[in-house]
């Protein structure tokens, strides 16, 4: 016999769930079967699918590359200003995407940084390059949060003992922190892909959102809706959501197949 | 000395150690007593060498240690929640510390089972930590600590996660081990039957200080300072004043006029405190002549039965005595509330502690 109060709870979360199904399954109901085939094989709709999932991959991969060690000094050492890298870190995550786009923009633009890089031949602007770091930096606080979390999590005593048996710092890091924060890192990397995959703002600012160049998916399904180009806009949104749908439900059966074996 | 800790400080904040000094000869056991927070686990944790000292230092064989890593110091430890790797299982866990240097299969593979065959875990060693119970899960951390031979072996407060009767077989298989490996032990511990059945030597902690270290029995019986005399269960601790010699024993008058003979030597103090543990204390409801010099008669205050004792408080002017009974000599003696009874007890169970000296080191 239910409770009241779990019969509410329930029942709020269904409800919710069913028009959150609702919303994105509609999707699916809009373009007409000829406009979605023509939409999906078009040109612009390759490359901008070609182009996201790589630059997602390449920037969800450097910034896991690059979290790991951040969030486990965040949470194991004692450094001068750990609060004020510790808020840094956050702040992203709390104004919106726009503003860390026009930053970027503003630092690798026609100034001192940006001038340098170009003398030394590397372009950011409007490049691929500049989609990747402006995926990267949207993505970098989040995987910077749940890492943090896990590693709090995970009690010293276990690399304690590791080291007493003879393990050096590093070694005891990869034989038995890496391990045992497994979770979270796949946590953390599906929230990063899905933040890379869907970054825009940001990518339009440093990527320029140049046609057949450095339009990613959700770049496309702006300019398209803009143009009044609806299949192709719905189209893009579909496959979007295709492709989180995926790498969520890849990434956690990965994740749940190794934490059953660990 | 084996090991020697000199002045060690260290401060993490909420836990501190403060001028602690030990030392410990090879292949010895000494069990660390002391109240929650007074910093047994930082000072364990020290040596072993997770935090760093920030004054004094420690040699390990005569060799200065204070600032070599963990790894290099081949000092094992053992912890309460047993922190087995969860995605290790039991043989792999065991095994963990030996393939550091021995990459040969074969050793690791018999290695494992000896140590597994004398903590009687060799049926386990397919297992995953999970489905271990607790006294199986700490015998798999002390094989994993003890097949890499260390030179010390730290355990923090061991059995206190596992059942009475667990607790009893761990205490008898871990003498065995610690004999078998012929390891130097430090061993944190709230269980005095775990001072009594495992150490040689005892040191007590209070506020990341070691109130006194010595001998199980001399610290026991003769504990230096009111807090340890408390700690160790000592319960009467008197106030009293060196009143002279009589007949080779010290002559001490405590509060109400009171007057007790001691064996102890006094110090230059002339205030002290006097400490008598309530088991040396007999009651009898009439003088009787023997020799026992120290013979006072009191009124029975308070009767609390604690499982198989039974604690008698006797007031004696504005002093009250705490001995203990079994409540069938309770019930002999007839003892109730507002009873005259007499207490007697020996002159060399009255113990001296320098008043001065331990208030000092209480600061």
């Amino acid at each position: 016999m239910k409770s009241k109060l779990e019969i509410i709870f329930i029942s709020i979360s269904f409800i919710f769930t069913a028009l959150l199904f609702i919303i994105i399954g509609n999707l699916f109901f809009i373009p007409s079967p000829q406009g979605f085939i023509q939409s999906l094989f078009s040109e612009e709709m390759i490359t901008a699918l070609k182009l996201t999932l790589s630059t997602s991959t390449v920037a969800a991969v450097s910034v896991i590359i690059i979290a790991v060690p951040t969030a486990y000094s965040l949470s194991r050492y004692s450094f001068p200003l750990k609060n004020v890298v510790k808020s840094i870190l956050d702040l992203p995550m709390a104004f919106p995407e726009i503003v860390l786009g026009i930053a970027l923009l503003m630092l690798f633009g026609n100034n001192l940084l940006g001038n340098f890089l170009q003398s030394l031949g590397i372009d950011i602007v409007f490049t691929t390059t500049g989609i990747i770091i402006a995926q990267f930096f949207v993505a970098f606080p989040y995987a910077v949060r749940i890492l943090y979390s896990t590693f709090n999590y995970i009690n010293p005593r276990y690399e304690f003992v590791s080291r007493s048996l003879g393990y050096g710092e590093f070694e005891t890091f990869k034989n038995i922190t890496l391990p045992l924060a497994k979770s979270g890192i796949f946590a953390s990397s599906v929230v990063t892909l899905a933040r890379c995959i869907g970054t825009f703002a940001a990518v339009l600012l440093l990527g320029g959102g140049t046609y057949l160049k450095t339009e990613t998916l959700p770049i496309a399904i702006y300019f398209n809706l803009s143009l009044g180009n609806i299949d192709m806009a719905i189209t893009a949104s579909i496959v979007l959501v295709l492709i989180s749908f995926v790498a969520i439900f890849v990434l956690e059966r990965f994740a749940n197949e190794n934490i059953n074996k660990g | 000395m084996f090991l020697e800790v000199q002045n060690l400080s260290v401060d993490l904040g909420e836990f501190y150690l403060d001028n602690v000094n030990l030392n410990l000869d090879k292949n010895s056991y000494m069990v660390i007593i002391g109240p929650t927070g007074s910093g047994k686990s930082v000072l364990l944790e020290t040596i072993a060498g997770f935090y760093r000292a920030e004054k004094g230092k420690i040699f390990l064989e005569g060799k200065d240690i204070t600032n070599l890593n963990p790894e290099n110091r081949g000092i094992s430890i053992v912890y309460q929640d047993y922190v087995l790797f969860p995605n290790m299982n039991v043989f792999e866990n065991i095994a963990y510390g030996l393939k550091k240097n021995e990459k040969n299969r074969a050793i690791i593979k018999s290695k494992v089972l000896e140590t597994a065959n004398l903590l009687k875990i060799d049926h386990l060693l397919d297992r995953n930590p999970e489905t271990l119970s607790g006294g199986e899960k700490q015998r798999t951390a002390i094989a994993r600590s003890i097949i890499v031979e260390p030179k010390i072996l730290l355990m923090d407060e061991p059995f206190s996660a596992v059942d009475v009767s667990t607790h009893s077989y761990l205490t008898k298989l871990i003498k065995n081990v610690i004999e078998n490996y012929e390891t130097t032990c430090i061993h944190v511990t709230h269980n005095f039957n775990d001072v009594w059945n495992l150490a040689e030597k005892v040191a007590v902690m209070k506020d990341g200080k070691i109130l006194q270290q010595g001998n199980t029995k001399e610290v026991f019986s003769k504990p230096s300072h009111n807090f340890v005399a408390d700690f160790v269960g000592v319960h009467n601790v008197f106030e009293g004043k060196i009143m002279g010699k009589k007949s080779s024993l010290t002559k001490i008058e405590l509060d109400s006029n009171l007057i007790l003979y001691s064996s102890d030597e006094p110090g230059d103090s002339k205030k002290v405190l006097v400490a008598i543990r309530p088991e040396n204390i007999i009651f009898s409801n009439e003088a009787f002549v023997s020799s026992v010099r120290n013979q006072i008669t009191g009124t029975v205050k308070e009767i609390i039965r604690v499982g198989p004792i039974v604690w008698i408080e006797v007031k004696i002017g504005k002093i009250n005595f705490k001995g203990i009974l079994t409540p069938n000599s309770c019930e002999k003696l007839g003892i109730k509330k507002g009873k005259e009874i007499y207490l007697s007890f020996k002159s060399v169970n009255v113990k001296i502690i320098d008043e001065n000296e331990s208030y000092n080191s209480m600061i």
